[in-house]
């Protein structure tokens, strides 16, 4: 089936995982994705392998390279050379999309700038990704999720337990991927101007602004109301125990959300195989709940210790109030509905079948297929032909160490 | 043999396949698995040297910087590539020494 972005062409000049991974969104969306890498160094994202975080040796899969630049075509171009940079520059003139990670000081100094762009592609969309916003102070610094998303945007605060010693750490990537998404909805939006229009625009997204959005119930509230409002309850005193953690008898957890909880509170019972508790008056309704909520919170805690987590899984199969299992990572793979809607996609590389995670916006209903990441440069050659130049050239190139 | 840059060249003992994207100004002799890389139209003879069966990974660079050489494998396999007799190493980006 066709991509919404079949014909686009996008040219990424970027890093590590936030702004690559809004290529490998646009890849998916069909576009043609061409990440420009150093020809020695390529992204400093591949070199993690080399840091003893992702398992070596032949054949191992950089699944850390992999999953924000599947799809992508590699060329190797030294863009501080005049020869690379007229090279970029003919890849410019073709291009719809121009991504970058890099520093305003750095786009300067490569002459990669907004109108450095712009003079040669007038109507290009330029998307760039920041740590915090292309104004103020702080636009010049770089940043990574784990300082600009997750501790300057108040997440690591927002999750950490208070009896906690130090803010409990992010997962890898994790303000990047939610950044990279946001980027590419930017991207559509301006394409789709553009074709209005005929107007290009220059699209910002930084990793601030980004958890600012993710949090910005507590962010609105503690403008509202001062201090940090949204109460961290012990779980023992929650007001509404249908919402919370319940512990299992293989010590996993299960959580409700029973916001309604006097719509939900008899289908419970039953379904916990407990039908009595819908005529004990303590629990009668949400107040009386609320009153003897020590007691609703200790008779739950016995109940749900007394079943495994799959035996509750079957039991509560049925149940129209919303509740889920605190899965791990491992257990995506198994999950019906990861299968059902074809969340995870099987790429195969090097006789090594491995899964990647699809980019969570579907179009009418399909889960495309995907490829695996490009090698450092892999394209470079058949780049460059199609662009027209010659293998003398490319040649000269790379004696010159301007092309890979 | 003499190379020319766009040259595509297969294995004869697996299923790895090339394109010469670097070539040497003088006469090279190239080999993948103990047998010589051949034109596609040729026909594959020979059996796979177990002594050189490091395999090939598409997508990687081989290279011999003093030859001037430099192959782009397209397709990988099971056979070591060699360049008169000598087995290429792969390029790869070089290793950040250190990180965030």
């Amino acid at each position: 089936m066709a991509g919404a972005l079949d014909g686009v062409k996008v040219l990424e000049v970027a890093a590590w995982t936030f702004v690559p991974a809004a290529g490998a969104v646009l890849a998916d969306w069909g576009a043609d994705v061409i990440k420009v890498e150093h020809p020695v160094m390529g992204d400093p994202q591949r070199g993690l392998i080399s840091m003893g975080l992702i398992p070596g040796g032949p054949g191992a899969v950089n699944y850390i390279i992999e999953q924000p630049n599947r799809g992508k075509r590699s060329i190797g171009l030294d863009i501080s050379t005049e020869h690379g940079r007229r090279l970029l520059y003919k890849l410019v003139e073709q291009s719809d999309v121009f991504l970058t990670s890099f520093l305003p000081e750095t786009r300067q100094k490569l002459q990669i700038d907004v109108e450095h762009i712009r003079a040669i592609k007038p109507d290009i969309v330029y998307a760039r990704g920041s740590g915090q916003g292309p104004k103020g102070p702080d636009a010049g610094k770089g940043g990574y999720d784990g300082a600009s998303y997750w501790a300057r945007g108040g997440v690591a605060n927002a999750l950490t337990p208070e009896c906690a010693e130090y803010p409990i750490g992010g997962r890898a990537a994790f303000g990047d991927l939610a950044g990279g998404m946001a980027i590419a909805g930017g991207i559509g939006a301006a394409l789709f101007q553009r074709e209005r229009t005929g107007v290009g625009s220059v699209i910002d997204v930084s990793l601030l602004g980004m958890a600012m959005w993710v949090l910005s119930p507590d962010v609105v509230a503690s403008g509202l109301y001062g201090g940090d409002p949204m109460p961290k309850f012990d779980r023992k005193n929650s007001p509404n125990p249908l919402v919370g953690y319940y512990k299992t008898k293989d010590d996993r957890f299960l959580t409700f959300m029973l916001l309604q909880s006097d719509r939900f509170w008899p289908e419970l019972c039953e379904h916990i195989g407990r039908p009595e508790l819908i005529a004990d008056e303590r629990f009668a309704d949400a107040g009386a709940r609320f009153n003897n909520h020590r007691d609703l919170i200790t008779t739950l805690d016995e109940v749900f210790a007394s079943r495994t987590l799959a035996e509750w899984c079957v039991a509560l199969q049925t149940m129209k109030g919303v509740w889920a299992p605190v899965q791990m990572a491992s257990e995506m793979v198994d999950d019906p509905q990861v299968e059902a809607n074809g969340y995870l996609r099987s790429v195969s590389l090097n006789g090594t079948d491995f899964d990647l995670v699809a980019s969570p916006v579907q179009m009418d209903e399909t889960s495309v297929a995907l490829g695996p990441a490009p090698e450092h440069g892999q394209h470079t050659e058949e780049i460059l032909l199609e662009l027209g130049i010659d293998w003398d050239e490319i040649a000269e190139g790379k004696a010159s160490g301007a092309v890979l | 043999m003499q190379l020319k840059p766009g040259t595509k060249l297969v294995s004869s003992v697996c299923e790895t396949q090339v394109v010469v994207v670097r070539a040497p100004e003088g006469e090279v002799s190239l080999g993948c698995g103990g047998a010589p890389l051949i034109s596609p139209d040729d026909e594959p003879t020979g059996e796979l040297d177990p002594a050189l069966s490091d395999g090939s990974l598409i997508g990687k660079r081989y290279a011999d910087e003093e030859l001037g050489l430099e192959l782009l494998c397209t397709r990988g396999g099971a056979g070591t590539l060699t360049a008169n007799g000598v087995a290429l190493l792969s390029k790869g980006a070089k290793p950040l020494p250190s990180s965030d």
